[in-house]
């Protein structure tokens, strides 16, 4: 009696995942520990003795670098300077630009499909091409110096700015947009009174967020002659010159936490 | 006036929303639209403004035609037919007043609405219609902060900024507890006799359409199934119109608490 009640009560439960689920859940598991497996095979294969002596030069190059040669800060003042303006003229633009772009790859606001898929694609296309690969075109095609730094800084964070403030665009509650339609408001009006308020916090948060990666990425993209700091630090390690390039580490990391600091301050003060 | 004339209306999923509708709406009338959901209560509302558009027939507002009319008619029609919304609409994180403002949109050049230059009459009116639903006291709240038939009354605030000659209000007190809901069906009802707007409202609270209705329409299905005076209106007419017989919950109550 119990037993038929048991197996009445097996053949009635659900179980919580569908079994299709379930197996394509399993599979996916398998799939992915096999990758990881594989790759540690294959990466050990390649990394022997590659940790062997890397200790005892650590020790040798660290030693190289110390005491830094603070004295020649004074003198860098003006590379970090340029750095910065970099990511602050490459920053700006690049918000200016992102305004109609990320309107335009929203869906909910780009009604009209070819120029959606359109951007989107223009979009998409930007943000595959590493910023390193466009600063070393732009400095093959302008020289070296600061233009080509800040075109391939403005490229770059166009191509994160406009794809998280479409999607930032395309999460608004659009009620409100519905209500600006229906008094007879044209489109400028409609995005300026029920889109730019819903946005506006977030669009700040995403530009002082990408200032921050400016700052940051311009300091790399002087190593390949896109001007800055970058520049300079890259020529003192071409020199061998360590205490000089520690300093301007330093210098580097200071500044990069200041900006860092007043920019979460900001951000904290928006939202 | 507003007449529809054999107006049929199939969504692209061909979903058939509205079946050929004859109805008349003259100037003044306080209308309110009864039915289930799903009957095309919503989709009758918003082909008056051209939110949806119909697919069939013709549509008059004021004697012309309004279903060819193209981006600037359009902006014009919407100008003359205010809407509220179930959820008010409002932007939340925009203050009560530029939110009020909104309704001037319409009648707004657009450099001067994104610059924030409006004119001091359209200030003073929004000021005004605030008053009119007394919630003049919260210009400066942003929207967020008030509570829903405080929203609800700015948002009528607007469409009376607006000036329109049609309210359309589709289900504005859904969302709404009893005595809020009454206090939000007065003011629409006041302010139909104080301005002779003619007002067409959604709701789906049988008690609420006979308390303050002029005429009743029905509608099932995407037809209208009655369409008369609130005195012919009976428990009986509603038990047609709903295919079904009354439940409490088509009842909003509350009458006395307001």
């Amino acid at each position: 009696m119990t037993n038929q009640s048991k197996d009445v009560i097996k053949s009635k439960t659900p179980s919580l995942f569908p079994a299709k689920t379930k197996a394509q859940v399993t599979l996916i598991f398998f799939v992915v520990l096999g990758f990881y497996l594989f790759s540690m095979f294959w990466t050990q294969r390649d990394m022997v003795g590659g940790f062997s002596n890397s200790l005892s030069n650590m020790f040798t190059v660290i030693g190289k670098f110390f005491p830094p040669n603070l004295s020649v800060i004074p003198a860098v003042w003006g590379p970090m300077a340029q750095t910065i303006q970099m990511a602050i003229v490459a920053t700006t633009f690049a918000t200016i630009f992102t305004v109609p772009l990320a309107i335009m790859s929203a869906q909910n606001i780009t009604t009209f499909k070819p120029l959606y898929y359109a951007t989107r694609t223009l979009m998409n296309i930007l943000r595959t091409i590493p910023d390193l690969v466009l600063a070393v075109i732009f400095v093959g095609l302008f020289g070296i110096g600061i233009l080509p730094g800040i075109l391939a800084l403005f490229i770059f964070s166009l191509g994160i700015l406009a794809k998280l403030i479409s999607e930032t665009i395309e999460s608004v509650d659009m009620n409100p947009l519905e209500a600006m339609r229906a008094s007879g408001g044209n489109v400028f009006q409609v995005i300026f009174f029920g889109l730019v308020p819903q946005v506006l916090p977030q669009f700040t948060s995403f530009v002082l967020y990408v200032f921050e990666i400016n700052i940051r990425a311009s300091v790399v993209l002087g190593l390949v002659g896109a001007g800055g700091i970058g520049l300079i630090l890259d020529q003192q390690l071409g020199f061998y010159n360590y205490p000089n390039a520690m300093a301007i580490i330093i210098l580097i990391f200071v500044v990069v936490i200041v900006i860092e600091y007043i920019s979460n301050k900001l951000r904290e003060a928006l939202i | 006036m507003i007449q529809f004339k054999d107006v049929g209306l199939v969504y692209p999923n061909g979903t058939e929303g509205l079946k050929n509708i004859n109805v008349t709406i003259n100037d003044g009338e306080f209308v309110v639209i009864v039915g289930l959901s799903g009957a095309g209560k919503s989709t009758f509302i918003r082909s008056i403004n051209r939110l949806v558009t119909p697919t069939k027939g013709s549509l008059l507002v004021d004697d012309e035609d309004i279903l060819s009319y193209r981006s600037r008619e359009l902006r014009k029609l919407r100008t003359k037919v205010g809407m509220i919304f179930q959820n008010y609409n409002l932007v939340k994180r925009t203050n009560v007043l530029k939110n009020v403002l909104a309704g001037r949109l319409g009648h707004t050049g657009t450099l001067r609405s994104i610059l924030n230059f409006y004119k001091k009459e359209d200030i003073g009116l929004a000021y005004e219609s605030l008053q009119r639903v007394n919630i003049a006291e919260k210009i400066y709240n942003r929207a967020d902060e008030l509570s829903g038939g405080q929203q609800q009354r700015v948002s009528i605030a607007r469409v009376l900024t607006q000036k329109p000659g049609y309210i359309l209000a589709d289900e504005p007190v859904a969302s709404l507890d009893p005595p809020t809901s009454h206090q939000v069906m007065s003011y629409l009802k006041k302010i139909n006799k104080e301005d002779n707007i003619t007002t067409i409202v959604n709701l789906h609270f049988i008690d609420m359409a006979m308390e303050y209705a002029d005429r009743i329409i029905g509608m099932r299905a995407g037809e209208v199934v009655f369409d008369g005076p609130v005195s012919e209106v009976t428990e009986k007419t509603f038990e047609e119109i709903y295919g079904r017989s009354i439940r409490e919950d088509d009842l909003r109550g509350g009458a006395d608490e307001s």
